[in-house]
């Protein structure tokens, strides 16, 4: 049998610009649904991504079905390009109609990456973009648009070119009127507010992530008001062109031993971090490279009933292998990882700070996990593996790849 | 080494093992009297292999100075092999 060593397609070469593209949101204080909706779109033979920020008209469910219709079409339309008023107008019609209110509405914030970094943004209502290049607010001229049927609706359209380095964000009204009313910040934390705090992020983090922007922005937002609480449902979009940020994970002993060595060398020389996922892979790499594993028993309290995490020079993380990837699978997936047994966390940190991530994936079987006194439910290695690449594709929007040796 | 007179306590946390009671010998160190934890070294291992070979009986497994395996290995049982070999080694 022939080891299958190609990747499923060519990794971007290290000059490649990364599209991180995160939204962090959080719902308004006692509703059970955010009113805020956010949607992206990987478009791979284009080389696009769309993505889309809405905040629903009030609270709860309602706004949430009027976000979420409104983030739906409005992805859908851009990707086909069509007309952006008739879009517009397209939606507004469709939106249910309140019934207090007697309008139906909801805003939203369209960030279009073309190949090349030529960008166009379509803003309806949100509170202003920011572009931000070496910590300075670019602005753009805006065409303004109206809708002949909708008078009371302008649309923004800005067209600019972005280089790496750059980020966009976009904020639901949560967060610039963060605070409104209190003595600290009487009209609320405003744009002006959200952007000196961004500046002063990035000036001490050149390199934050989009999450980590996000996640800290709405955070923030967040203190401004009343005893911490969500006045308002409140959300973050980053969108960062960074170089991509890559992630090695070996798990499983290669199928032939003889090419254990090249499986082991795959750890050098690699420009990203290193995880190594298995106690037998983990031993069989420090055998080849004459280094030697240390595990400090001190960290069982913070495993959760996992075995806990080891030390190996020149590779980042190891932990064991099929308990603790079945365990992230399960995190990833229900997107509650933030309370994970520490090797778990370690794992999904790694995995999520990433925007490249190659598996490389040894096939042997572990006849010891054959054991009649096993549990039924211990996965084949390759089953996890696939499942974890799906979901990160998928839900968080990594370029993933896998390599069986 | 520093712990040369000490006996060392390798405990596997290989997946079999920590599936069939390594979790549980993990927290060995609390279960031991004091005068007998000052004189063992415990070490948490990666696979050490013993699941591998059918030499040995079965999971979990714990090794005792390099070269005492046992299997099928529980507190207890660890337990007492250790006071057996400190004898030993008092007896020499």
């Amino acid at each position: 049998m022939t080891s299958e060593k190609t990747p499923t397609y060519e990794l971007p070469s290290p000059e490649e610009t990364f599209v991180e593209i995160e939204c962090c949101s959080r719902t308004k204080t006692g509703e059970t649904a955010c009113g805020d909706d956010f949607r992206s779109v990987r478009i791979a033979d284009e080389g696009r991504h769309i993505a889309v920020l809405s905040d629903g008209l009030g609270s709860g469910i309602k706004a949430s079905l009027l976000s979420n219709m409104t983030t739906t079409m409005a992805l859908e339309f851009v990707r086909r390009n069509m007309e952006i008023v008739q879009s517009a107008e397209i939606i507004m019609d469709t939106l249910p109609v309140c019934e207090y209110r007697k309008i139906s509405y909801a805003t939203f914030t369209v960030f279009d990456l073309l190949p090349g970094g030529l960008t166009r943004v379509v803003e309806m209502d949100n509170p202003p973009f920011i572009h931000l290049r070496n910590g300075h607010d670019l602005k753009w001229p805006a065409d303004i648009l109206f809708s002949e049927r909708w008078p009371d609706r302008k649309l923004a359209i800005s067209k600019f070119r972005m280089v790496q380095g750059d980020r966009l964000i976009a904020f639901s009204d949560g967060v610039t009127q963060a605070g409104l009313g209190s003595d600290a910040c009487k009209f609320g934390w405003r744009r002006e507010g959200a952007l000196a705090y961004i500046q002063k992020l990035v000036d001490a983090d050149p390199l934050i992530s989009a999450r980590e922007l996000s996640e800290r922005v709405v955070a923030e937002a967040c203190t401004k008001n009343p005893q911490h609480r969500c006045i308002d449902d409140i959300s973050c979009l980053v969108i960062y062109l960074r170089k991509p940020r890559r992630l090695r994970l070996l798990t499983g002993p290669p199928f032939n031993q003889e090419d254990d060595r090249d499986f082991a060398e795959t750890v050098l020389n690699f420009d990203g971090h290193t995880i190594i996922c298995g106690g037998t892979t983990a031993n069989l790499v420090a055998r080849e490279l004459g280094r030697s594993i240390s595990t400090d028993l001190k960290l069982i309290k913070y495993c959760g009933g996992l075995p806990p995490p080891s030390k190996l020079p020149g590779v980042d993380l190891v932990t064991e292998g099929i308990l603790t990837l079945t365990e992230c699978v399960r995190r990833l997936e229900s997107g509650e990882y933030r309370d994970a047994p520490l090797p778990v966390s370690n794992i999904i940190t790694f995995l999520l700070e990433s925007d490249v991530i190659e598996f490389i994936v040894g096939t042997k079987v572990n006849e010891a996990h054959q054991d009649p006194r096993l549990p039924v439910d211990l996965e084949i290695r390759r089953n996890i593996i696939k499942k974890m690449s799906g979901i990160l594709e998928d839900k968080y929007r990594k370029k993933v790849m896998i390599q069986y040796f | 080494m520093g712990n040369g007179s000490k006996l060392k306590v390798e405990i596997c946390l290989g997946t079999t093992c920590f599936i069939l009671g390594a979790s549980e010998l993990q927290d060995l160190a609390q279960y031991l009297e004091p005068e007998l934890l000052d004189r063992v070294d415990i070490i948490g291992r990666t696979c050490l292999g013993f699941c591998k070979d059918r030499k040995f009986d079965g999971a979990p497994f714990v090794r005792l100075d390099e070269s005492i395996v046992i299997e099928r290995a529980t507190v207890a049982r660890v337990t007492e092999k250790i006071k057996a070999m400190l004898k030993e080694k008092d007896a020499e």
